[in-house]
């Protein structure tokens, strides 16, 4: 298949691989399957406490081409944000930034999930309501 | 959407008018060949929708069926008819493909009764929690990271006995486990062959789910094969 422009960039260069420190406070992860095709994918946010902006975002995929670069692509696109903000990152914005054909939505949706759980396990980890935090951001 | 056919509607053969309500290849009356049929595949094979299937049944029906749809047969045939005779071998040949493989089987027949495999996931269904179980999703990913490991090892020439070893073991876990799954398949099957339309529904459920998990295991199973072997 023909992979984008884009989608090659960040395959080859892809930003932000690695690993934070799993059992940190501040340290969100996100580990998610896509069962269409057996793929995996660890996302993980680093977020400061005060602020609740994501201050470190790294990855690491098992998967095909258009998984790495939707990852990769995403902790880009998280790094920077607040919590909140980060949620409305949807995986058809990923689908149209990297030109992905059909067949390869999974990939991107697989980077919406990764995004989503790695903020709910910091939520969880530093007892953060849902609703509550969706204030804080507001303010 | 692949649809079932319960009852096919009757159709009038071209050559000799009989009707005929199976979809098959050939006209149960005058042997005509006929053209391709809106049928599942089962009915390619005069079949009906199934899991447990006689193989050796299916593999003998395939032969003899695609010599009866042998191109020199239709030499001197209408050009309908030899039109007919290369689409019908290339269903017989899809058919038997998609028959003959246990998992391509079972995803087959639960995508004809409107289960979601594969691309078809639907977003909702997908976030469901228990369809793929999270220490599942561990396991993979740190077999994926050991394996990284390894290969990044054997490129600097390197050898890691420690790492092998446990590369080896595994290797037989994660087979052990993909047999596991495809046990549970086999009983599923018979239970949805067997099933009213309740139970069918139940086993159907429980047949996406290993799959699901089939599809991890699967891809787990041959990284480290490749590995180990490279
Ligand atoms: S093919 Fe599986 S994530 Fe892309």
């Amino acid at each position: 298949m023909a992979y984008s422009d884009k989608v090659v960039d960040h395959y080859n260069n892809p930003r932000n691989v690695g690993t934070l420190d799993k059992s940190s406070q501040e340290v969100g992860t996100g580990l998610v399957g896509a069962p269409e095709c057996g793929d995996v994918m660890r996302l993980q946010i680093k977020v400061n406490p005060d602020t609740q902006v994501i201050e470190e975002a790294k990855f690491k995929t098992f998967g095909c081409g258009s998984a790495i670069a939707s990852s990769s692509l995403a902790t880009e696109w998280i790094k920077g944000r607040t919590v909140e903000d980060a949620l409305a990152i949807k995986n058809t914005d990923i689908v149209k930034e990297l030109s992905l054909p059909p067949v390869k939505i999974h990939c991107s949706v697989l980077a919406e999930d990764a995004i989503r759980a790695a903020i709910s396990d910091w939520k969880k980890k530093n007892g953060v309501a849902e609703a509550a935090a969706a204030e804080t951001a507001a303010q | 959407m692949l649809k079932v056919i319960e009852s096919a509607v009757p159709v009038a053969c071209w050559s000799c008018a009989v009707a005929h309500n199976e979809a098959t290849l050939f006209c149960p009356h005058c042997s005509k060949i006929q053209p391709p049929s809106g049928g599942d595949f089962f009915s390619v094979f005069g079949l009906k929708p199934c899991l447990n299937l006689d193989l050796t049944g299916l593999e003998h029906e395939f032969h003899r069926l695609s010599r009866k749809l042998h191109p020199d047969r239709f030499a001197r045939a209408g050009e309908n008819e030899k039109q007919w005779s290369l689409a019908d071998t290339a269903l017989l040949n899809d058919a038997y493909r998609t028959l003959k493989d246990p998992i391509h089987r079972t995803e087959y027949l639960l995508k004809l009764h409107g289960a979601e495999i594969g691309e078809e996931h639907s977003r909702k269904d997908r976030r469901d929690p228990s369809r793929v179980p999270a220490d599942l999703l561990e396991e993979v990913f740190d077999l994926n990271m050991q394996l990284e490991e390894m290969r990044a090892a054997k490129k600097m020439g390197e050898d890691d006995p420690a790492l092998q070893a446990s590369l080896e073991q595994a290797k037989a876990k994660f087979e052990g486990l993909l047999d596991e799954v495809d046990d549970s398949l086999r009983a599923q099957w018979s239970k949805w062959d067997a099933g009213d339309a309740g139970a069918r529904a139940a086993a159907q459920k429980e047949m996406v789910a290993l799959l699901d998990r089939r599809r991890y295991l699967n891809n787990l199973v041959r990284d480290v094969t490749e590995t180990l072997g490279a």
